[in-house]
């Protein structure tokens, strides 16, 4: 089955995982420049989105942030 | 306070990047609480639509933030040393202006500073833990800003959703709750985690 964890959450891909990071924010409609992306703990760099590919079971955080302060 | 957890505050040394509604306030609580050390940063100056939410005064209005916070605090807490910086903080100045502190608070206005920040912090900082905020625009609905552990060296607090842009106000009551909370975390790392063999 195709899955990953986002955010502890299992989450299913009827059509196969998304190949990158940035695939997957395409496919949840989340804008890159306000995401920080950690794969199993790791921090993904924004500039490195379309090209990290993505595997079957990672663990995926992302935090969105919205503006104000 | 216990001797213990006092020593343990003195010795700290706790960066903010961002002196608007979050970081003035999360200055003002660290003061308060005794934190040794103060590393503050912000390029802007105090302008009258800052006052609804944010610690400074009408006779300030005009002034660089960083000069008004360092005068605020020492009123607040004379024993606190601040170290201020008055610049647009990008990825290559984060590293260098807070590469001494114990951990850092992410006080921005803006997603895209917020994510640069976090995303310099986590990937070219190691070690440092970051407290960030994201979600506390609007009003009403306090219990929806919590504090959640992210990952070993983030700290996230809001509601996740609440931004300037969808809720169009912020308001001092919900602003402040994110400040308290994300004060109240440092706090806790420093005593807890950072130097818990102190």
């Amino acid at each position: 089955m195709a899955t990953l964890k986002i955010n502890g959450v299992e989450k299913e891909f009827a059509g196969g995982i998304p190949a990158t990071v940035a695939e997957l924010l395409g496919h949840l409609g989340i804008e890159a420049a306000t995401v920080v992306a950690e794969i199993d703990g790791e921090i993904i760099e924004r500039a490195r989105f379309s090209e990290t590919q993505l595997r079957q079971g990672q663990a995926i955080e992302l935090v969105r942030f919205v503006p104000g302060g | 306070m216990p001797e213990t957890i006092k020593e343990k505050l003195g010795q700290a040394s706790v960066g903010i990047a961002g002196l608007g509604g979050l970081g003035s306030t999360v200055a003002a609580a660290l003061a308060r609480t005794g934190i040794g050390k103060l590393v503050i940063a912000d390029f802007d100056r105090v302008d009258s639509s800052n006052l609804n939410r944010q610690q400074y005064f009408t006779n300030q209005i005009g002034q660089p933030k960083v000069d008004t916070t360092i005068e605020n605090l020492r009123r607040i807490n004379p024993d606190v040393k601040v170290e201020g910086h008055c610049e647009r903080l990008n990825a290559d100045n984060v590293p260098e202006i807070f590469g001494g502190v114990d951990i850092i608070a992410e006080c921005f206005d803006t997603a895209q500073e917020k994510q640069m920040l976090v995303e310099t912090v986590l990937s070219r900082m190691e070690g440092l833990i970051i407290v960030s905020a994201s979600g506390l625009a609007g009003y009403g609905n306090s219990n929806a800003i919590e504090t959640r552990r992210v990952s070993r060296r983030h700290i996230l607090v809001g509601d996740g959703v609440s931004g300037i842009d969808s809720s169009g106000v912020l308001t001092a009551g919900r602003v402040w709750i994110a400040a308290a909370h994300q004060a109240n975390a440092i706090v806790e790392v420093i005593v807890d985690e950072i130097k818990s063999d102190v």
